[in-house]
C-alpha cells in the first residue's frame, strides 16, 4: 500500500516535511479547528466544578452549594455548549480536510494531463490509483490527527495547572504518568508504525490472493480446478492471518501501555485524594486541608488530562499514511516537473483551412536524457500519402507525436501553411489532425461518446464509410456499448476501422497513422489499409509509420527514419 | 440493511465461539471502567464524609483503594485480550467471507465473469469486502456490549444506589443510543453510496486520461476530459462532506447522550441524597457510573461512521454470494465408443443485444489424434468458438456432440476432465510453478501439500518425470532449472515470466490434464518463429491420441493441421 518513493531516499529533512508543505494551505483552519476542540474538551473543568460543588453541598449541607437541580440544569446546558463546539470544531477540520484532497487531486491530474508523448511516469495505473484512494488517506490525519496534536499541547497543562492549584501531589502523580506516556509510546510507537505498515501490507496481500484467482477464474473453471483454488486461498488465507495476529500482537501492546498507565494515574490520583479527604495523609495541599468539592474535581478532571494523548495515540496510524502519501506525491509531482509537456491546452479550437503540411530540421529527444534524433524534413499535400518507414526504435512514433504537437522538439520547424506549430496556434492546428494510435484504446464511456469525444457530425455516416458498420451491429448496445478495460470484444482490427471511422468522423485534413496493420492477419490489414485510402479519397493527407511493405506500397511517397544521433 | 445483516450473521455463524469471547472480555472492559469510575467516586466522596465525621480512623480504607487498583490493571488486561480475540475471529470470518465470494464468482456465467475481470471491477470488489471488516468489530459487537453492560448497570444500580437512579442512567443511554442509530443508518446511506461511486469514476476517468492521453489531446478533448475529472472530484467532496455530516449529527446525538445520562443520575441521585434516602457517596456512584457508561457510544461512533459504506458493499456483496448454482446433469455419461470425439452441426452464435451473428453457421468433426486447424480473419469469432465448443457459452442455435453425448448432459468435472480449452488470455496466479501447475491436476494425481519448505517441490505431483517432460518440451525446462526449478515464485497474475515463457506455461498446464480433446486458441502468439514450431510440434509428440483443435492466424501454423477450417467474417 506504501510508497516506493518512501523506502528508496533518506531523508534529510523531517519525516513530515512533505506532508507539512502539503497541508500548508488548510494550517490556518486546522489550528483554529484543534483551538476550539480543545476549548470544547475544557469546558468538562466546569462541568467538573459544578458537579464537585454540588457533591460538597450534599455532604457539608450548611455550605453554599447549588442544588442538584441547578447543578443537573447547569451541567446539562454545559454539556450542550460542549457538544456544540465539539461538532463545530469537527466539521472545519473535515470541510478543511476534504478541501485538501480535492485540491491535491486537481493539482495532481492538472500536472499529469499536460505530460507530454514521452512521459512513461507516472504509469497511468499508479496515477489514478494515487489521485484516487492515496489522496483520499490524507483526510483523517487532518481531521482527526492534527486536532488531536492541538490539544495535546493546550488540554494536559491547563488542567495540570487546576489540579496543581489544589494538590501538588496530584499533580505530580499525573505529571510522573502523563509525561511517561509519550516515553513509551515513542518507544513502542516506534515499533506499531512498523507493524501496522507491515500489517496493512498483509490486509493488501490477502485482497491479492483473492483478486489473482477472480481474474484467473475462467482458466480455473477451465482446468477444472475451481474447488481446488478455493482451498489454496482458504489455507493461503489462514497462514496470512496467523502473520497478522502476531504483528498486531505487538500494535494492541502499544494502546495498553498507554491505556494502563492512565488508568493507573487515576486510580492513584483517586486513591490519594481519598486519603487526604480522609485525613491520613497531611502532605501535598499546599498546608490548607482539602475540600470534599476540591477532592471531587481533582477526581474528575484526571481522566480528561489523558484524553487527547488517547485520541492522538488512536490517530497515530492516520498520521503514518497520510506521510507516506505526501511523499508519494512529492515524488509523481517532481517526476511530472521533470518531464515534458505538449503544446498548446488540448482543447478544442476552430480548425484552420486545408494546407500543406511541411516541417524541417526536426531535432528531438525520444525520451528524457536521451541524445536528440535528427528527423527527416518532409510533408504533405492536402489528399497526398506520405509513408514513413525504418527499422522500430529508429523514431517513427517520436516523430508522429512531434508533427501532432506532442511533444516539444529541440529544434526546428513545422508549419500548417503559413501557420507555425507552437503553443498557441497548437490547438487550432490539431483541430485539423485525426490520430491513429498504433494500439487503440477507448475511454470508459458509450461506444458514440468515445468516438466523437464531444465534437459534432455525422456518426452514421461516418461508421459507413470506414465499412465499420457490422462491427457496431455485432456488439451488444451497439453505439452504446462500453468498449472498457478489456477492449470490451472487439478485435484489434476492428477497433483500428473504428478508430479510421472517428477519424472521418472528425473531418480531419490531415491523419496520423502509427502501424496501423501491425500484429493483424493479412485479410484484416487489407481493410484497414482501405479504410485509410478511403480517407484519402476524401481529400485528406495521410502520414503513416509502418514497416509493412504493403502499406508502403500504397503510399504516394516514403521517407526513412534512420535513428541517427543528431551532432 | 437486510444484506448487512445476513453477511453479520454469516460471519458471527463462521466463529461463534471466539466472537463471544471476545464480546464478554469486551463487556468486561466497559463493565470495570464504569466500576472503576464508580468506585472512585464513592470512595473520594466516602472519605470526604468519614473525614468531616472524624472517624476516618475506622474507616475501612484498605478493600476500595486495593480494588480501585485491582480495576485499573484488570481493564487494560482485558482489554488487550478483547483485541486479540476479536481481531483474530474478524480476520477468520472475513477469510470465510473472501471464500463465499469467490465461491459466487465461480457459479456466474462466463461472459459475466470477464467482466469482472477488469481493473475497475475488481478494485470495487475488494473494496467491498474491506469496508465490511468493521461489520462485526466497530458496530454489532460493540451494540451488544453496551446493552448487555446497561444491564448490567442497571441491577447494580438498582441495589447499590436506587431504582430512580437506574432507571434514568438507562432509559437516558437507551433512547438516545437507538435515536443516534437510526438517524445515521437513514441519513449516511445515500451519501456514501454517492461517494463510493464518485471516487470510482473519478479513478476510471484519471485511468481514461492518462491512458488516451495523446489521442484526446489531438482530438481537442483533453480538457473537456480534465473538466469530467474536476466534476468527479467536485462530486465526491460534496458526498463526503453530506457523509460527515450525517456522521457529525451521530456523534452529537451520542455525546448528548451521556450528557442527558449524567446530568439524570445527578438530579436523581441528587435529591435521594438531600432528601437523606441515600447517602452522598452512592448519589456520586450513580453520577460517575453514568458518566463511564458515556465510553460504550464512543465506541459505537466510528462503526456508526462506516455504517454508510457498509450497507453499500454488503448489498454487492451478497449478491455475488447468492449467484445462483450453475444447473449440473446428474451423472456421467457412458462414452459411445464408435463415436467421434467431437460434432458441432449448424452452430452459431449471436450476442444479446446485438444485429448481427458472431460466427456461423458452422458443421466441424473431430476424431482422435486428429489436429484441426480453424482459422480466419480477426473479429470472425474464432474465440467465441472455441468457448460455445467447451461449454462456457451456449449456442445460439445448432448441436453440440462430445462422444456422441449432447454437450448439455455433461456434468461440469467430466466435462473438464475430457476437454480442456487454452483460452487466448489465460491467466496464471501469484505462487509457486509448481502451485500453478498443481491447479490443473486432479487429486488422484497430486501427493498431499509438503509439510515443510525443505520438501521438493516435485514432490506434489505423484509423476514429476511427466511435469519436466512437458516443460522441456516446451523449452521452458532450461528457463526454470537456470532459476529455482518449480519452487520459481511468481508475482501476482503470474508476472515475473516473459509474455512467451508464461504463454508456454499455462500450454503445459493444459497439456499436463492429458485431455481427450484440446482447444488452443492462438497458442503461439508471443513465441519467435523457431520456439513456436518447437512447441506445436511437441503437442503431437505429448499427447499422441488426443484431438487438437487450433485456432491461429499464423501461416506457419497450417504445417501442423491434418485439416483447416476457415471461418469468415459473416
Amino acid at each position: 500500500m506504501t510508497t516506493s518513493a518512501k523506502t528508496a531516499r533518506p531523508r534529510p529533512t523531517p519525516q513530515d516535511a512533505a506532508l507539512r508543505a502539503l497541508a500548508a494551505p488548510i494550517r490556518r483552519p486546522l489550528s483554529r479547528a484543534g483551538s476550539l476542540s480543545a476549548l470544547a474538551e475544557l469546558i468538562w473543568a466546569a462541568q467538573s466544578a459544578l458537579v464537585a460543588w454540588c457533591i460538597d453541598g450534599l455532604v457539608s449541607p450548611g455550605h453554599f452549594a447549588p442544588t442538584p437541580l441547578m447543578a443537573a440544569a447547569g451541567f446539562l446546558a454545559l454539556v450542550v455548549l460542549r457538544v456544540f463546539l465539539e461538532r463545530l470544531s469537527t466539521a472545519m477540520a473535515q470541510r478543511a480536510a476534504n478541501g485538501l484532497v480535492a485540491e491535491t487531486r486537481a493539482r495532481l491530474i492538472d500536472r499529469a494531463a499536460r505530460l507530454d508523448a514521452r512521459a512513461r511516469r507516472p504509469a497511468p495505473a499508479e496515477l489514478a490509483s494515487l489521485a484516487a484512494e492515496k489522496t483520499a488517506m490524507l483526510a483523517p490525519w487532518a481531521a482527526r490527527y492534527a486536532p488531536a496534536m492541538t490539544r495535546v499541547r493546550i488540554v494536559p497543562l491547563v488542567l495540570i495547572a487546576m489540579t496543581a492549584w489544589f494538590s501538588w501531589a496530584a499533580a505530580v502523580v499525573l505529571l510522573v504518568a502523563g509525561p511517561l506516556i509519550p516515553v513509551f509510546m515513542a518507544l513502542v510507537g516506534i515499533a506499531a508504525k512498523e507493524s501496522s505498515e507491515r500489517q496493512m501490507a498483509e490486509v493488501g496481500t490477502l485482497n491479492t490472493l483473492l483478486v489473482d484467482r477472480i481474474a484467473a477464474l475462467a482458466d480455473l473453471r477451465l482446468l477444472g480446478a475451481e474447488t481446488r483454488a478455493a482451498e489454496s486461498l482458504a489455507s493461503a488465507s489462514d497462514r496470512l492471518r496467523e502473520r497478522t495476529m502476531r504483528v498486531l500482537a505487538i500494535a494492541f501492546l502499544s494502546s495498553t501501555v498507554l491505556e494502563l498507565f492512565s488508568a493507573i494515574g487515576v486510580a492513584m490520583v483517586a486513591v490519594y485524594t481519598g486519603f487526604v479527604l480522609l485525613g491520613e495523609i497531611h502532605f501535598g495541599t499546599w498546608g490548607v486541608p482539602l475540600s470534599t468539592g476540591a477532592g471531587v474535581f481533582i477526581l474528575m478532571i484526571a481522566p480528561e488530562f489523558f484524553q487527547p494523548l488517547r485520541d492522538l495515540a488512536a490517530a497515530w496510524h492516520d498520521r503514518a499514511s497520510a506521510m507516506a502519501v505526501a511523499d508519494e506525491i512529492a515524488a509523481t509531482e517532481a517526476t511530472i516537473a521533470g518531464s515534458g509537456e505538449i503544446l498548446g491546452t488540448g482543447g478544442a479550437a476552430p480548425s484552420l483551412p486545408r494546407a500543406p503540411f511541411i516541417w524541417s530540421g526536426l531535432r528531438v529527444r525520444p525520451g528524457p536524457g536521451a541524445a536528440p534524433l535528427s528527423l527527416p524534413d518532409g510533408g504533405v499535400a492536402p489528399g497526398e500519402a506520405l509513408g514513413i518507414s525504418g527499422p522500430s526504435g529508429a523514431g517513427k512514433t517520436t516523430l508522429l507525436s512531434t508533427l501532432a504537437g506532442l511533444i516539444h522538439p529541440e529544434a526546428g520547424e513545422i508549419r500548417w501553411g503559413e501557420t507555425l506549430l507552437d503553443a498557441g496556434t497548437a490547438d487550432a492546428i490539431r483541430a485539423g489532425i485525426g490520430w491513429l494510435p498504433q494500439s487503440p484504446r477507448f475511454v470508459d464511456a458509450p461506444l458514440a461518446e468515445a468516438l466523437t469525444l464531444g465534437r459534432e457530425g455525422d456518426l452514421t455516416a461516418a461508421l459507413a464509410a470506414a465499412q465499420a458498420e457490422d462491427i457496431v451491429a455485432a456488439l451488444p448496445g451497439g453505439l452504446q456499448a462500453h468498449l472498457g478495460d478489456l477492449g470490451g470484444g472487439v478485435s484489434g482490427g476492428e477497433a483500428r476501422r473504428l478508430m479510421i471511422a472517428r477519424a472521418i468522423h472528425s473531418q480531419a485534413a490531415l491523419v496520423l497513422a502509427d502501424e496501423p496493420t501491425s500484429d493483424l492477419d493479412p485479410e484484416t490489414a487489407a481493410a484497414v489499409l482501405s479504410g485509410l485510402m478511403t480517407l484519402k479519397a476524401r481529400g485528406a493527407a495521410l502520414i503513416v509509420a509502418s514497416h509493412d511493405p504493403a502499406v508502403l506500397a500504397a503510399m504516394d511517397r516514403v521517407i526513412a527514419v534512420e535513428g541517427e544521433t543528431a551532432r | 440493511m437486510k444484506s448487512l445483516l445476513r453477511i453479520a450473521r454469516d460471519m458471527l455463524a463462521a466463529e461463534p465461539k471466539a466472537f463471544l469471547r471476545g464480546a464478554i472480555l469486551g463487556v468486561t472492559v466497559l463493565a470495570m471502567g464504569a466500576a472503576l469510575l464508580g468506585l472512585s467516586g464513592w470512595f473520594v466522596t466516602a472519605c470526604a464524609m468519614a473525614g468531616i465525621a472524624g472517624i476516618g480512623i475506622d474507616f475501612d480504607f484498605f478493600r476500595p483503594s486495593a480494588g480501585v487498583r485491582l480495576l485499573a490493571l484488570g481493564r487494560a488486561g482485558a482489554r488487550y485480550g478483547e483485541r486479540m480475540l476479536t481481531h483474530d475471529a474478524t480476520l477468520r470470518a472475513l477469510s470465510a467471507l473472501r471464500l463465499r465470494l469467490y465461491r459466487g464468482v465461480a457459479r456466474l456465467p462466463f461472459e459475466a465473469q470477464n467482466r469482472l475481470r477488469g481493473a475497475e471491477a475488481l478494485n470495487r470488489l475488494t473494496s467491498d469486502v474491506d469496508a465490511l471488516d468493521g461489520l462485526l468489530l466497530r458496530l454489532l459487537i460493540p451494540v451488544a456490549t453496551v446493552l448487555t453492560v446497561l444491564a448490567v448497570s442497571f441491577v447494580t444500580l438498582w441495589f447499590l444506589v436506587a431504582p430512580a437512579v437506574a432507571w434514568s442512567v438507562t432509559l437516558a443511554y437507551l433512547a438516545g443510543g437507538t435515536l443516534a442509530l437510526i438517524v445515521t443508518a437513514r441519513r449516511a446511506h445515500g451519501a456514501a453510496e454517492a461517494a463510493e461511486t464518485a471516487l470510482q469514476s473519478l479513478r476510471a476517468r484519471t485511468l481514461d486520461m492518462a491512458q488516451s492521453r495523446a489521442d484526446l489531446t489531438v482530438a481537442g478533448a483533453l480538457l473537456r476530459q480534465r473538466s469530467g475529472i474536476g466534476a468527479a472530484v467536485a462530486a465526491e467532496v460534496t458526498a463526503r462532506n453530506r457523509m460527515e455530516a450525517a456522521d457529525r449529527a451521530g456523534g452529537f446525538a451520542l455525546s448528548l447522550t451521556t450528557g442527558i445520562a449524567a446530568a439524570a443520575a445527578l438530579l436523581s441521585g441528587g435529591m435521594l441524597a438531600q432528601a437523606g434516602t441515600i447517602t452522598p457517596a452512592e448519589a456520586a456512584i450513580g453520577f460517575f457510573v453514568a458518566m463511564a457508561l458515556g465510553e460504550g457510544p464512543a465506541l459505537l461512533r466510528r462503526g456508526l461512521t462506516e455504517l454508510g459504506r457498509m450497507q453499500v458493499a454488503a448489498r454487492r456483496v451478497t449478491a455475488l454470494c447468492d449467484t445462483p448454482v450453475r444447473p449440473e446433469p446428474a451423472s456421467a455419461p457412458a462414452r459411445e465408443g464408435s463415436a467421434p470425439l467431437l460434432v458441432a452441426q449448424g452452430l452459431t452464435h449471436r450476442r444479446a443485444g446485438s444485429a448481427r451473428a458472431t460466427f456461423g453457421p458452422l458443421d466441424l468433426t473431430l476424431t482422435a489424434g486428429e489436429t484441426v486447424l480453424i482459422s480466419g480473419p480477426s473479429g470472425a469469432g474464432k474465440s467465441t468458438l472455441l468457448s460455445v465448443l467447451s461449454g462456457l457459452i451456449p449456442a445460439t442455435s445448432g448441436t453440440i456432440a462430445l462422444e456422441g453425448r449432447p454437450l448439455a448432459d455433461w456434468p461440469e468435472a467430466a466435462l473438464r476432465s475430457t476437454m480442456t480449452l487454452l483460452p487466448q488470455r489465460s491467466a496464471l496466479i501469484g505462487g509457486t510453478v509448481a502451485e500453478n501447475l498443481a491447479l490443473a491436476l486432479p487429486a488422484e494425481r497430486l501427493r498431499p501439500a509438503p509439510e515443510s519448505r525443505s520438501t521438493p517441490p516435485e514432490a506434489r505431483f505423484s509423476d514429476p518425470d511427466r511435469v519436466w517432460q512437458i516443460l522441456d518440451a516446451l523449452e521452458l525446462g532450461e528457463v526454470l532449472r537456470r532459476r529455482e526449478g518449480l519452487a520459481t515464485v511468481l508475482g501476482p497474475g503470474g508476472s515475473g515470466l516473459s509474455g512467451g515463457q508464461s504463454r508456454r506455461l499455462v500450454l503445459a498446464r493444459a497439456l499436463l490434464r492429458e485431455p481427450d480433446i484440446l482447444l488452443l486458441d492462438e497458442p503461439s502468439e508471443g513465441l519467435d518463429p523457431d520456439t513456436a514450431a518447437a512447441v506445436l510440434g511437441a503437442l503431437r509428440t505429448l499427447l499422441p491420441e488426443a484431438g487438437i483443435i487450433l485456432v491461429s492466424h499464423r501461416p506457419a501454423d497450417r504445417a501442423f493441421a491434418d485439416r483447416e477450417i476457415a471461418v469468415a467474417r459473416s
